[in-house]
Formats: structure tokens, sequence, C-alpha cells
């Protein structure tokens, strides 16, 4: 199992484990847009033979500057590589890269009313909270939960990420000139 | 010279309204303008009016008459510009690059410095990979527009493409150092650098790229990135240990990457797997909670620490039950040793699970919850499907759906042992079992059309797919439509194992189509990737277009067609019947 950031590579892969996956399905273009758009948000879980098992494909809301937020356009885990905790793990890394790059202060999904065990999955383990209802959201006609979590805590998180580099330039130049 | 047919003031100025409505996709009302010119009898040959209804009745689905109209004000009008530039607009509408390349050429003949025409050239160059045509047109359109970013960014790239590395960052830097850096927060900027370094490393400039970085790295809002590219620029100069901190530093934000490790053990020079395991047993105390450590440890753990490092593996696997568990630990079976090892562990865990309700036989406070013993069951199943051992992996897998009998994963492992013994009927009635178990779960519903197909089941595969299919539309439109391959693959082949070349190759020419259109998208994001600078993504997706069909899933497809193809050729058809069943006349060309 391995988790890292998405590439374009990757998004050909994704649509396939969305297929496999989910009813709310997305042309390659689609895919292309994120992945173009934001590099930094979208994430994959992959098994050892680099099949994509899990992803998460997320995006900025683009009409909002002044408040910034992140959007989960889809995210799924294949039923065969359920109880690792990979969704949260993907959501993790997503929600910090939205933070990190974009500022984001908060990130929102839709999940359907019916689709108990999702929402069982966004409340319960990656505490999201209902903001409302936007009704016939979906193509056939049903309603769709708006959800929200709030990023702040991210934000604590990333300002504590100094690069370990300070020396780096001088002790490289000493090396090379050892070397020449 | 613009046009061999200037209009006076007052059809000038309809002429005018027609651009307008075309640029503002107002249609209907560019065709009335342009039937008020065209209908004044003096004026009913106007080449460039002519050629704008045309391509204004290509926007409305009128594709005939947009070529009619367009060729005949081409006819009409054969320097003028516009008739060209528009020509070459619907000649591209259509994907006819090479041709709208053609037309783009002889319009800028006729009007050399024309912004508009040379950005669309630029567009269908960069499209078609006429890297060098794209270089002199981003050059004459640098040359033009020397303030633009657009034009010192498709500059620099056109150089980069061509790998002129010293050309590309001469131009990335001089347009950098006109940057100013607006807001606190400027993402393109941060993109901008990032795709500079991008260039340097590829110029092979190691120690260049670690400069860089540490002169920008404040301005780069993408700190993983920037820890990535530190931590591979220092393996690469053999600076281990401040790569051995960036792998750390990227750990604490991700401990689920497995390369992140391995490039630690490369910086730390660890050759021997004892040393390495150590390590990784560091690690995993450090992150208790993180999955790769632990399933590393096992990799690089043997003899007794292996026993004792599987053994807490696959008890804390079956205590809380994880379905993945096999799946996770296939790799391990590359070696015989480590086979053993499990095997004779799982038949204590069922001994013991079964007399004493716990792993071990004395300490017996231990109780493991029932689903323990169900899972090593469908566990040993896994592991003796593995193994080829078909009775074995059955009777497990029966002993587990005995213990459990509404555990979906257990018809889906039953099927799979099947389908791995060759009976691919057998197989399907397992995760169609499955399938009725939870109905509204689209991969076990994927999985189960799957398996239908495999036993040539196709209607029944279109039948299971449609329940999650948009209502109205044929499920196979539908599926069509989202590009689902998987699903146009499996019917290909199923169709070739029942002789049916024709639906066969229908099916592969539609996952043909797919790739063909793929490579389409690209266009849009030519304008799209410069203005918002994700140069690098960018980058990467033409290099990904370059080699698109190499992807597997085309792979597959393509050898059914071949296949299907050479037994055309071998066995042609005799009599009518068959050539009624073959149907391929539109493939066969």
């Amino acid at each position: 199992m391995n988790i890292r950031c998405a590439k374009p590579d990757d998004l050909m892969n994704m649509q396939h484990c969305n297929l496999l996956c989910l009813p709310e399905n997305y042309q390659m273009k689609y895919y292309f847009y994120h992945g173009l758009s934001w590099p930094q948000l979208s994430y994959v879980g992959e098994d050892e033979k680099g099949n994509i098992v899990g992803y998460v494909l997320a995006k900025m809301e683009e009409d909002c500057e002044d408040n910034p937020h992140g959007h989960i356009t889809s995210l799924a885990v294949k039923r065969s590589h359920r109880r690792l905790g990979l969704a949260q793990k993907l959501m993790d890394q997503a929600a910090r890269a939205m933070v990190e790059c974009f500022q984001a202060k908060y990130v929102s999904l839709h999940v359907r009313k019916s689709n108990r065990a999702a929402l069982n999955l966004y409340t319960n383990t990656l505490k999201f909270t209902i903001s409302e209802i936007e009704p016939k959201y979906y193509a056939d006609g049903e309603d769709a939960y708006a959800m929200k979590k709030d990023l702040s805590h991210f934000t604590l998180l990333c300002a504590d990420d100094e690069i370990p580099s300070s020396d780096s330039l001088s002790n490289a130049m000493k090396k090379i000139e050892i070397d020449s | 010279m613009p046009s061999g047919q200037p209009l006076p003031p007052k059809e000038n100025s309809l002429f005018k309204r027609i651009l307008r409505c075309y640029e503002q996709k107002q249609y209907k009302n560019g065709l009335k303008f342009a039937k008020q010119i065209l209908s004044h009898p003096k004026f009913s040959e106007h080449g460039e009016t002519l050629a704008m209804k045309g391509l204004t009745l290509n926007f409305l689905g009128r594709k005939d008459e947009a070529y009619e109209h367009v060729r005949r004000g081409l006819r009409n009008d054969l320097t003028s510009h516009v008739c060209w530039h528009v020509y070459g607009l619907l000649q591209r509408s259509d994907k006819k690059y090479d041709e709208a390349i053609k037309c783009y050429r002889n319009a800028l003949k006729w009007e050399k410095d024309n912004i508009q025409i040379l950005r669309d050239l630029s567009l269908l160059q960069i499209q078609m990979r006429d890297l060098e045509g794209y270089r002199d047109t981003r050059y004459q359109l640098f040359m033009l527009r020397p303030t633009q970013r657009a034009s010192w960014i498709g500059y620099a790239m056109a150089y980069h493409l061509l790998n002129d590395h010293d050309m590309a960052l001469k131009i990335l830097e001089t347009f950098r150092k006109t940057q100013m850096v607006s807001a606190p927060f400027d993402f393109e900027y941060s993109e901008l650098l990032l795709y500079q370094n991008m260039v340097i490393q590829e110029s092979g400039g190691v120690l260049d790229a670690i400069k860089h970085l540490d002169m920008y790295k404040e301005n780069i809002f993408d700190k993983l990135t920037v820890l990535e590219i530190y931590g591979s620029l220092y393996l690469q100069m053999g600076e281990y240990h401040l790569a051995t901190l960036c792998y750390e530093k990227l750990l604490r934000r991700n401990q689920e990457n497995t390369p992140y490790y391995l490039m630690i053990k490369e910086a730390k020079q660890l050759h021997n797997d004892e040393c390495v395991y150590n390590m990784l047993c560091g690690y995993r105390k450090k992150f208790p909670k993180a999955l790769a450590p632990k399933r590393l440890c096992l990799t690089f753990a043997s003899g007794n620490a292996f026993q004792s490092e599987i053994d807490s593996y696959l008890r804390a696997g079956f205590h809380k039950g994880v379905p993945p568990l096999f799946v996770d630990l296939r790799s391990l079976y590359k070696n015989k040793h480590k086979v053993q090892i499990i095997e004779s562990l799982l038949e204590m865990y069922v001994n013991n699970l079964t007399k004493f309700s716990s792993f071990d036989s004395e300490d017996t406070s231990c109780k493991e919850p029932a689903s323990a013993l169900l899972w090593v069951y469908h566990y040993l199943a896994q592991h003796y499907d593995y193994l080829d051992d078909i009775q074995k992996a059955l009777t497990y897998i029966d002993m587990a759906i005995a213990h459990t009998p509404t555990l979906i994963e257990l018809f889906v492992t039953k099927g799979r042992i099947f389908k791995h013994a060759g009976d691919a009927y057998e197989a399907y009635k397992w995760l169609d079992e499955a399938q009725g178990l939870d109905t509204a779960d689209r991969y076990i519903n994927s999985k189960c059309a799957k398996y239908m197909l495999r036993a040539n089941l196709i209607k029944e595969a279109e039948e299971t797919c449609s329940k999650f299919t948009r209502e109205g539309v044929s499920p196979m439109e539908n599926l069509n439509e989202m590009q689902c391959m998987w699903f146009q693959t499996e019917c290909a082949l199923a169709y070739q194992r029942l002789g049916k070349w024709g639906d066969s190759l229908k099916k592969c020419h539609e996952v043909d189509r797919h790739f063909t259109e793929i490579i389409d998208d690209q266009f849009d994001f030519h304008t799209y990737c410069m203005r918002k600078m994700t140069l690098r993504s960018y980058v990467n997706l033409l290099r990904l277009e370059d080699v698109l069909r190499s992807h597997p899933f085309y792979f597959r497809v393509a050898r059914c067609a071949i296949q299907v193809y050479l037994h055309i050729h071998d066995k042609p058809p005799t009599d009518a019947s068959s050539s009624n069943e073959l149907d391929t006349g539109e493939f066969i060309t």
C-alpha cells in the first residue's frame, strides 16, 4: 500500500477506479481539469502492483476569493480494500494541501441522501457536518446533503514545516570544490 | 492586403456585427446580419460574409451547409486572411488539424502579423507536436506582444520541449525577474518557480536546482514537492544526511508513502536486509498508527524475526477483520520459506481458535471474537487458491461461508477460486450471489458484470450494469459515453470467444475512439495551463499523451482486435450467413 499525490499518469486509472466503485462518473477531460488546475490536491492509494485501489479527486471552489475553500469532487476506496483507513488518509493529505497551497478555510462535499454508508464515513470518521440539503442535486432527482469540514487545525500543522536545507548550499559548494 | 472585396461602410458595420455575434455565440443573430449583406445583389457573393455565415452555421450543427458556404466564400476571395482563417477554424472543429494548419499558413500569407491567427496556429502545432513550427510561431508572438505573460511562457516552453534547456532557462529567468510578487500567496508565481526548477533539473543541473530552491523556496507553497525535489537532488549528489532529513520530514506528512522509506534506506546506504529491517522497526515505533512501516518490516525480515513479525501481523488482521489481508501479503509468497511459516501459523490459529477461542493454546485468558476464525478460514482459502490447491481452497471457503453465510467477501472469493480453476460459469454464479446481498454497491455490481462477461453472458452483464447507468439511455450507450473501458474490453473479448467478430471489433473500436478522444482533450489545456501557470503538470500531460496508447487498457483491446482481424484474414467468411454475422464493413478499409 502506498499513498501519494496523483500525477497526470494516474488520472486514467482513477477514472477506472471511479467507474468500478461509484455511480457518479466523469469523462477523462474532467479528471484532466482537476489534475491541471490543482495538481497538489488529488491523491491516490495504490497496491503493490501499482493498481489504484482508492483515490480522492479534489478541487478549489473558484468563485469565492475572499473565502477560499476546497471541494471533494469524488472519493472512492475499492470494496476489496476497505478497513485500512484509506479514505481518511487520502482526505487528510488532500485537506492539508488545500490549506498549504490555496489557504483553504474549509472543505465541502456532496453526498446522496440515501447513501448511509458514505454519510456515516463523512460524519463519524471524517468529522464533516451537514450544512444544508440541496434538493434534486443528482441527475436522477435525488437530494444531496452538502457537508463541510473546518480546516483551521491544519493551518497550525503547516506552520511547523521548516525545510532542512539551511546549510545545503554551502555544503554542496564545498563538495564541488573538493571534487574539482 | 486584407480582402479583394471591400464593403461599403453600412455593410462593413454589419459584417463587424457578424463577428461580434460569433464571438458572443449569438449564432442566430449572426445569420440575420449575414443575410442582410448577402441579400444585397451587389454583395451576394461576398467572400468573407459567406465564410462567416458558414462558420456560424457550423456551430448550429449544419455542417454540410457550413463547408459549402466557407468554401464558396474562399473561392470568391482567395486573398482574404479572414476566409482562410475561417476555413482553418472549420477544419479544426472537425479535428482535421493538418488541413487547418495549411489554412492558417495561407491566412498568414495575407496578414502575417495577425495575433489571433498566430495563436490558433501555435495551438495546432503543439497539438500535432510540430515543435519546430511551434517554436517559430511562439517567436513571432513573442516579438509582437513582448509584454504579455503568455508570450514569454509559450516561447520558453517551446525550447524546453525541444530540449534546448539553456535557451528555455534564459527566457524563464528573464521573465521571472519581471514578475512582481503581488499577494502574499501567489499560486501562479509558485507554479512558475516549480516549472523553472523542473527545467533546471532536466538540464542536468543538480546543484543549480538546489541553489534555485534555496533561493525561492519561501515563494513556493507546494511544500511537498519542494521536499521531494530536495530529497531526490540530495540523493543524487550523495548528500545522504540531508536527503535523510528531507525524507523524514516527508514521512511526518505522510507515513503511508512506501517509497519514502526506501529512499531513506538509500540515503542511509543500507545494503543488507537486516539493517533495513532494524531501521523500519524504528519508524514503526515512531509512527504506531502507520501501516506502511509494519508491512515493509515483513518484506525485509527473515528467519525468527519474520516468524514473530508475521505472527503478530496476522493476529492483528484476524482480530480486526481486514478483508484485504491476503492481497496485502501476497507479494511475500515469492519466498517459499515465508509461505511455509505463514501456513503453519494459520494451521495453529485454526486449531487454537476452534478449541480455545484464542490464537494461543495455553493462555486462554485472551479470547478472540468469533469472527477471527472466519477471517482465518477466508485467508486460508485465498492462500490455497494462490498455491493452486483448489480443493483445499474450496474446503476453507465453504467452512467460512458455513460460519457466516452473509459475508459478501466470501462469495467473491469463492467466485475467484472458480475463475482461477477455469470455470467461468460457476464463478459468475457466486458473484451473482454476492451481488444479490448488496445491490447498492457498485463495486460488487461491476465485479459481477465482469464475471458474467467472462462467462460470455453479455446480455446479463448489460442488465446488471444498468442498475448504475443513467435511466432512459441504453446501458451500453451510457457506459460508452462514460468511457467505461473495462466493460467494453470484456465485451470485445466475450464476442471474440463467441466468434461474433463484427461485434467484437465494434467494441474494440469504441475503446480506440476513447483514446482518440483523450488525445483531443489536450486541446483546451494548451491555452488553459498557460493562464493557470500549472506548467509542470501541463508538460507531464503532453508527455503522457505522447505515449497514451501504451496504456495497458489499450494493449488488451488492441490485441483482441488484431487477433480478430487475423482470424478474418485467415478464414474469410464464405457463405451469406457468416458474412451477415460478420458485419465488419466499416472496419475493413
